[in-house]
C-alpha cells in the first residue's frame, strides 16, 4: 500500500538501525521520549526497541488524549448523557474510560443514550436526523482533533442547528511538555515530536524545547522507518553538537503548520485558565474551551455538571507512566488487576496508551520473572 | 471514517492518507483501499481530484506532498 509499504521496508530499517548503533557512545545511555501515543503504539507493535542498542532508551510520554482525561470529566460526560432527551456522542475509546461512577458504556447499559461516532461531524448529522433529541459531542484530543471540532462548530452555527452542543475537552501539547521538562530530576535527553499535531501547529511551535530547555526534538511520522530515522536524526544532532528542531515528516508537516486549521480553532475556542491532567495535575492554559460567541453550543453552559475532582485509584500509577517516570510493567496492577478488558487506568484503556500497547505487543519480551498476564 | 479497530481514533496517528475521487462543495469523496468516505475540506479548500489528503476524524487536515511521500 502506497505511503505505508515504503516506510516499513526491512532493509531500510536494518540500515537505519546500523546507523543508530554507529552514532551512540558505548555505555552512554540517551533517553528519548516519544511524546505521541501513536508513536508508543508503533514502537511496541513493530518491536522497534529490539532494533535499538542498549544505549538508546525509549521513554513514553503524555500524548494519548484519552489517557490524560481525568475521571471527573468522564463523570461530567455521564451527567450529560443521563439528562432526559439527550444523546451523548463520542469516540469509541472514550466509552470505556472509568470515571468515579463507572464508564460511559456502563451509563449506556443503565439507560443513557451514548453513541460512538468517528467524527464530530457525525454527531452534528445525528442532531439533524433526530431533531427531537439534543445531541452533545464529548470532544477530546490534541491539536490534531481540535480542527474537526472547530469545523463542526462553524457548520453548526452556519446551519443554525438548535439541538447540538459540544462538551469541549481539547488539550494542548505545549503545557504538558513544559511540565515534564520542568520536572526535578528529569532524565529525558531528546524528544520525538508528534507528527499530526505538528501538521496543525507546525514545527516552530517546539522551538522552546531546544532554546529554553536544551533538548533536541525531531518531528516524526508514524511508520517504523520514520521512527528509526527520527532517532538517528536526534543522535546525529548530539554527535554534531547541535540542539534544534528538525522535521522528519516533511511530506506533511510545515514550519508554520496549517493556518486555516489554527484560524478555525481560534475562531471557535480559547485557552482555559487551567485544566486538570491525569498524572500532571492542573496545568495553566493547557486546554481549550468554547468561546463566548458560541455559548449556545457549549455543553458546560447548557448543563449542570458535577465538576468534581476525583482522585485516581490508589493502585493506579498512570500519572507516572504518562510522564515517563515508570515503565508500564513496573506498575503493581499491570496485567493483573488492570488489563485491556478491565482497565483500572486510562493508559490501559486506549490502544495508544503505553500500558495497553505494551500489554498487546511487548510483554512476552520481558524477562520471565516480570511477565504477567501472558 | 475508515475503520481501524486496533487504533484509537482520537490519536493523531489514525490520520490516514487518502486520494480524492471527487469534490462536492465543502466535502471530498476520498478512497482508501476499496472504501470511499466523505471528508470536510474547509481546511484544504483547493483540494482537487487526484490530490492525496491527510484525513482525521472526518476532515482533511493537510495535503500530502507526493514528491516527498
Amino acid at each position: 500500500m502506497k505511503y505505508v509499504d515504503e516506510y516499513r521496508d526491512p532493509e531500510l530499517a536494518r540500515g537505519l538501525a546500523a546507523e543508530i548503533r554507529s552514532l551512540v557512545t558505548p555505555g552512554e545511555v540517551v533517553r528519548v521520549m516519544e511524546i505521541c501515543g501513536g508513536h508508543t503504539h508503533a514502537i511496541y507493535r513493530h518491536g522497534l526497541e529490539e532494533l535499538l542498542p542498549p544505549e538508546v532508551e525509549l521513554v513514553h510520554g503524555p500524548g494519548c488524549p484519552v489517557c490524560v482525561i481525568p475521571m471527573g470529566r468522564v463523570d461530567d460526560a455521564i451527567a450529560i448523557a443521563e439528562t432526559e432527551g439527550v444523546t451523548l456522542a463520542t469516540f469509541g475509546d472514550m466509552l470505556r474510560v472509568p470515571g468515579g461512577r463507572g464508564s460511559l458504556l456502563e451509563a449506556n447499559a443503565r439507560g443513557a443514550d451514548v453513541r460512538m461516532v468517528y467524527s464530530p461531524l457525525d454527531a452534528l448529522e445525528l442532531a439533524r436526523q433526530e431533531p427531537e433529541r439534543h445531541v452533545c459531542f464529548f470532544a477530546i484530543g490534541f491539536e490534531t482533533t481540535a480542527p474537526a471540532t472547530a469545523v463542526t462548530l462553524l457548520r453548526a452555527r452556519a446551519a443554525r442547528v438548535p439541538n447540538f452542543s459540544v462538551f469541549c475537552n481539547h488539550v494542548l501539547i505545549e503545557p504538558p511538555l513544559r511540565a515534564i521538562l520542568e520536572t526535578p530530576g528529569l532524565r529525558v535527553d531528546a524528544f520525538v515530536g508528534p507528527g499530526h499535531v505538528s501538521s496543525v501547529i507546525g514545527t516552530d511551535a517546539y522551538r522552546f524545547i531546544p532554546e529554553e530547555y536544551g533538548r533536541p526534538i525531531v518531528v516524526s511520522a508514524f511508520e517504523p522507518v520514520d521512527l528509526l530515522q527520527s532517532i538517528a536524526m536526534l543522535l546525529r544532532q548530539r554527535v554534531d553538537g547541535r540542539c534544534e528542531v528538525e522535521n522528519q515528516y516533511t511530506r506533511v508537516v510545515r514550519r508554520e503548520g496549517n493556518a486555516r486549521a489554527l484560524a478555525a480553532i481560534a475562531e471557535t475556542m480559547e485557552a482555559r485558565e487551567d485544566f486538570e491532567w491525569r498524572g500532571l495535575g492542573p496545568l495553566p492554559r493547557s486546554a481549550l474551551r468554547i468561546r463566548d460567541e458560541l455559548a449556545a453550543v457549549d455543553a458546560e453552559r447548557l448543563f449542570a455538571l458535577p465538576g468534581a475532582r476525583i482522585e485516581d485509584p490508589k493502585a493506579c500509577r498512570c500519572g507516572e507512566v504518562l510522564t515517563g517516570q515508570l515503565k508500564p510493567w513496573e506498575c503493581g496492577v499491570f496485567g493483573t488487576a488492570c488489563t485491556p478488558e478491565r482497565p483500572l487506568g486510562t493508559c490501559m484503556v486506549s490502544s495508544e496508551g503505553a500500558c495497553a500497547a505494551f500489554f498487546s505487543y511487548g510483554r512476552l519480551r520481558l524477562p520471565r520473572e516480570a511477565r504477567v498476564g501472558a | 471514517m475508515i475503520p481501524k479497530p486496533e487504533r484509537c481514533l482520537t490519536c493523531g496517528d489514525v490520520a490516514v492518507a487518502a486520494r480524492v475521487r471527487e469534490v462536492d462543495g465543502l466535502e471530498a469523496v476520498i478512497a482508501v483501499g476499496d472504501l470511499t468516505e466523505r471528508v470536510a475540506i474547509e481546511l484544504v479548500p483547493d483540494a482537487r481530484p487526484g490530490d492525496v489528503l491527510l484525513c482525521h476524524a472526518g476532515i482533511a487536515l493537510e495535503r500530502i506532498e507526493e514528491h516527498t511521500a
